[in-house]
C-alpha cells in the first residue's frame, strides 16, 4: 500500500494531543503498576484492577506484587526476577500467572524497571503486564510437545541401550558356542579314532562266521566315516569362522577367478565321473569383498553340492557367474540338479545339521557354513529352486 | 578441564585468608557484586560458578552426578584444594549454604567459618517441620521455569559461556544474565528444593553464622531457629529486610553482619 499524498491526509484532530495523562495510564491497553522495592503495591492502573477483579483499596499498601503470583511463580520471582532487577535495574519478558480475586489465573508477560533515588538506592519498581492468554495456550502446547519429544528420546535411548546389551550378550553366546563346538569336536575325535583303530584291529584278528557279518561290518564302517566327516566339518566351521572375522582396518578383497579355478580343479574327478561341466562367466566382477578362505570354502560347498545332488540320469551342468547389481557384486551358482521344495524346507535351509536328501551322504553343515561366511562378509544368500529342474544360489555381497 | 576454568573461578583482594562466596539457585557469582568487594581489603576473595551455572563448564554437568548437593560440595572442596586454601571462610547463599555445610563436613580441616545466607535445610512441610512449601508448589516453580525458558535459544550458549565469536550477540547478553540451559536449571531446581539436609546440620564441624531474612518468601522464620538449634556452634542474626537475596536487597546490613561475626571470631 502506498502512502497517500500529503494533501489527502485528514486534518489532525486536536483532541488527541490533549489526551488526559491519567486516562492514558488508567485505561492503557496493558496492566501497569508500581511497587516499593519490597514489592508493596503503591499504584495500579484500572486495566490491571479489572483483569484481577480487585478494588484499588484492597491492594495499595496492603499487598505485595509477588502475592498476586502463584506460589511457583513467586519462587521464580524471588530467585530470578529480583536478582535481575537489583543487578540490572530491569527485567524483561518474564512470564507468570496472576491470581485473580475469583481464584482464576491470568497468564501475563511482564517487563519491569527499577527506579533508584539520587543516592542510588532502589526507590520504586514499575511493572507493565500484557495479557497473553491465547499465546500461552500455544506455548503450553509447545511445552507439552517438547516434553513428549524428550520422553520419547529417553525411551529410544533406553531401548537402544537394551539392544546394545542384548547384542553383546548374543556375541558372547556365539563365541561360547563356537568354543564349545570346537572343544566338543576336538574331544570327540580322539575316542572315535580309537574306535576306528580298535575296529580295524578286531576285523583283522577275528573271523566273523555269521554270513550277515560282512554287511554289518560295512554298516559300522559307514557310520564311523559319517561321524568322522561330521566332526571334521564342525572343526572346519569354527576354524573358518575364526579366520574369516575381518579386521577393521583392512577390508579383504580376493580375486575371484583363481579361487573358482582352484575349487573346480579339486572337484574334477567327481565331475568327470558324472560327465558334467562347470560353465564360468566371471568377467564382470574380477574381485569380491570377502576373505580368500571364506570364498574357497563356500564355493567348495556349493559346487560339491551341485554335483552331489545332481538329477539321476542327467549330467550336471553348473553355471558359475558373477555380475554387479546396483554396484554390488552377486555371485551365482546355478545347477540343473534335483532341486528342493523351498515351500517346505526353505526356512530350515541354512540351519545346522538340517538335511533334505537323506539318500545322499552328508553332514548338514555345508549350507550352514556358506550362510554364515556370507553374513560375516556383510552379505546375504538368496535361493531359488524347482524340484526336478535345479537350484540357484545367489551370494550377494556389499559394494 | 582445569578445575579453576571449570568453575570460572575469579580471585581478587589483598588479604591472605581465603573467603569464598558460593551463589545460590537462580543466578551465578555475579550475585555477590554488592557484597564481596567489601571484603577485598582484608581477604583473598574467591568467587566461583557452580557447574551448570553462569560461565562454568556446562558440558561438565552430569545429571546423575549432580542429582544431589554432595557433588557440588565436592567441587567446592576441589577448588579450595587447587588454591591450596586453608582456614577458609565460606559464604553460601540459599542452596549453597547447604553445599557449604556439606563441604565443611567433607573437609573440616580446610574451614575456619561458615556463613549461611538465607539458608534452608528442607523446603517442604512435614509433620513437626514447616519448610514453607508443598510438592505441588515446586511443580509450579518448574512450570514457571519452563515458560520462562521458551526464549532460551542455542545461539545464546556461547555468549553465556564467554567464548563468544559473534559480537553482534553481545547486546543480547542482558537476556542471558542469570540464564542457563533450561534442562540444567530444572534439574538443579529439583536438587535444590527437594533434598533434605536437616540431619546433616548436627554434623557441621565449623562455627557457623546463620543470616536470616525477616521477610523471606522462601524461608519461614522458624527455619532459622531450627538451624541454630541443630548446628553445634552457631549464631543466628536476623536481617530486617525482604526477599530471598539480602546480599542484593540489603547489601550493607549483610556485609556488616558478616564482618561483625568474623571480627568476633578474630578471623
Amino acid at each position: 500500500m502506498s502512502r497517500p499524498p500529503d494533501h489527502f491526509r485528514p486534518p489532525l484532530d486536536l483532541r488527541l494531543t490533549q489526551e488526559n495523562l491519567e486516562d492514558l495510564y488508567d485505561n492503557a491497553p496493558c496492566g501497569y503498576c508500581s511497587c516499593l522495592p519490597d514489592g508493596t503495591l503503591v499504584k495500579i492502573n484500572r486495566t490491571l484492577l479489572e483483569w484481577l477483579g480487585y478494588e484499588l483499596t484492597t491492594l495499595v499498601a496492603r499487598k505485595c506484587f509477588q502475592e498476586l503470583l502463584t506460589v511457583g511463580g513467586r519462587l521464580h520471582y524471588e530467585t530470578h526476577f529480583v536478582p535481575l532487577l537489583l543487578l540490572r535495574n530491569q527485567a524483561r519478558e518474564i512470564s507468570y500467572l496472576l491470581r485473580r480475586a475469583n481464584g482464576t489465573r491470568l497468564p501475563v508477560l511482564l517487563n519491569a524497571t527499577l527506579v533508584r533515588d539520587t543516592n542510588g538506592q532502589p526507590l520504586v519498581v514499575r511493572i507493565t503486564l500484557f495479557d497473553i492468554t491465547e499465546r500461552r495456550k500455544y506455548e503450553d502446547e509447545l511445552l507439552r510437545a517438547r516434553g513428549q519429544a524428550e520422553r520419547q528420546g529417553e525411551d529410544l535411548a533406553r531401548a537402544n541401550d537394551q539392544l546394545t546389551r542384548q547384542n553383546e550378550e548374543l556375541t558372547r553366546i556365539n563365541a561360547d558356542l563356537d568354543n564349545f563346538v570346537y572343544t566338543a569336536s576336538h574331544d570327540l575325535r580322539q575316542p572315535i579314532n580309537n574306535m576306528a583303530g580298535i575296529f580295524a584291529e578286531l576285523k583283522r584278528t577275528t573271523p566273523f562266521p555269521d554270513p550277515e557279518a560282512d554287511g554289518m561290518v560295512r554298516m559300522f564302517e559307514d557310520s564311523l566315516s559319517q561321524i568322522m566327516a561330521t566332526i571334521t566339518g564342525l572343526t572346519e566351521v569354527v576354524q573358518l569362522q575364526r579366520q574369516a572375522v575381518p579386521t577393521e582396518q583392512e577390508e579383504e578383497v580376493v580375486a575371484l577367478l583363481p579361487v573358482v579355478e582352484e575349487v573346480v580343479s579339486a572337484l574334477r574327478p567327481q565331475l568327470e565321473e558324472l560327465k558334467g561341466a562347470f560353465l564360468l562367466d566371471l568377467g564382470a566382477v574380477p574381485t569380491l569383498p570377502i576373505s580368500r578362505l571364506s570364498l574357497h570354502s563356500l564355493l567348495y560347498n556349493l559346487l560339491s553340492n551341485s554335483l552331489k545332488y545332481a538329477q539321476a540320469g542327467r549330467p550336471p551342468q553348473v553355471r558359475i557367474s558373477a555380475h554387479l547389481e546396483n554396484g554390488a557384486p552377486v555371485l551365482t551358482v546355478h545347477d540343473n540338479g534335483r532341486g528342493m521344495d523351498l515351500e517346505r524346507h526353505g526356512r530350515e535351509l541354512f540351519q545346522l545339521f538340517r538335511r533334505f536328501h537323506p539318500e545322499v551322504p552328508g553332514t548338514g553343515l555345508g549350507l550352514y557354513l556358506v550362510n554364515r561366511l556370507v553374513c560375516q562378509a556383510g552379505g546375504h544368500v538368496e535361493v531359488a529352486s524347482t524340484v526336478g529342474e535345479g537350484t540357484s544360489f545367489r551370494i550377494c555381497l556389499p559394494r | 578441564m582445569d578445575i579453576i576454568k571449570r568453575h570460572n573461578v575469579t580471585i581478587s583482594g589483598s588479604g591472605e585468608q581465603v573467603m569464598v562466596f558460593v551463589h545460590g539457585f537462580g543466578c551465578d557469582q555475579r550475585m555477590w557484586r554488592l557484597v564481596a568487594p567489601a571484603f577485598e581489603d582484608q581477604y583473598r576473595v574467591v568467587l566461583l560458578d557452580l557447574v551448570g551455572a553462569g560461565r562454568s563448564d556446562l558440558s561438565a554437568y552430569d545429571p546423575a552426578r549432580y542429582a544431589s548437593l554432595e557433588a557440588h560440595a565436592q567441587d567446592v572442596v576441589q577448588v579450595l584444594e587447587a588454591l591450596d586454601a586453608r582456614e577458609v571462610i565460606l559464604v553460601g547463599h540459599s542452596v549453597s549454604a547447604m553445599i557449604g555445610a556439606l563441604a565443611t563436613i567433607a573437609a573440616p580441616e580446610r574451614f575456619a567459618a561458615l556463613v549461611m545466607v538465607a539458608p534452608s535445610p528442607y523446603y517442604l512441610n512435614e509433620a513437626g517441620y514447616s519448610g514453607g512449601f508443598e510438592p505441588a508448589d515446586i511443580d509450579e516453580l518448574l512450570a514457571a521455569m519452563d515458560t520462562n525458558y521458551l526464549g532460551w535459544s542455542g545461539e545464546m550458549a556461547p555468549v553465556i559461556m564467554g567464548h563468544n565469536d559473534r559480537p553482534e550477540l553481545a547486546g543480547e547478553l542482558y537476556q542471558s544474565f542469570c540464564a542457563t540451559d533450561p534442562r540444567i536449571a530444572r534439574h538443579f531446581a529439583r536438587a535444590t528444593f527437594l533434598s533434605d539436609h536437616r540431619a546433616d546440620m548436627a554434623r557441621v564441624p565449623t562455627p557457623t553464622l546463620v543470616l536470616q531474612v525477616t521477610h523471606d518468601a522462601l524461608v519461614p522464620v522458624a527455619v532459622g531457629a531450627f538451624l541454630q538449634h541443630q548446628l553445634p556452634e552457631s549464631q543466628l542474626v536476623l536481617l530486617d529486610t525482604f526477599g530471598h537475596c539480602p546480599h542484593l536487597s540489603a547489601p550493607h546490613p549483610t556485609t556488616d553482619a558478616i564482618r561483625h561475626y568474623l571480627r568476633q571470631r578474630q578471623l
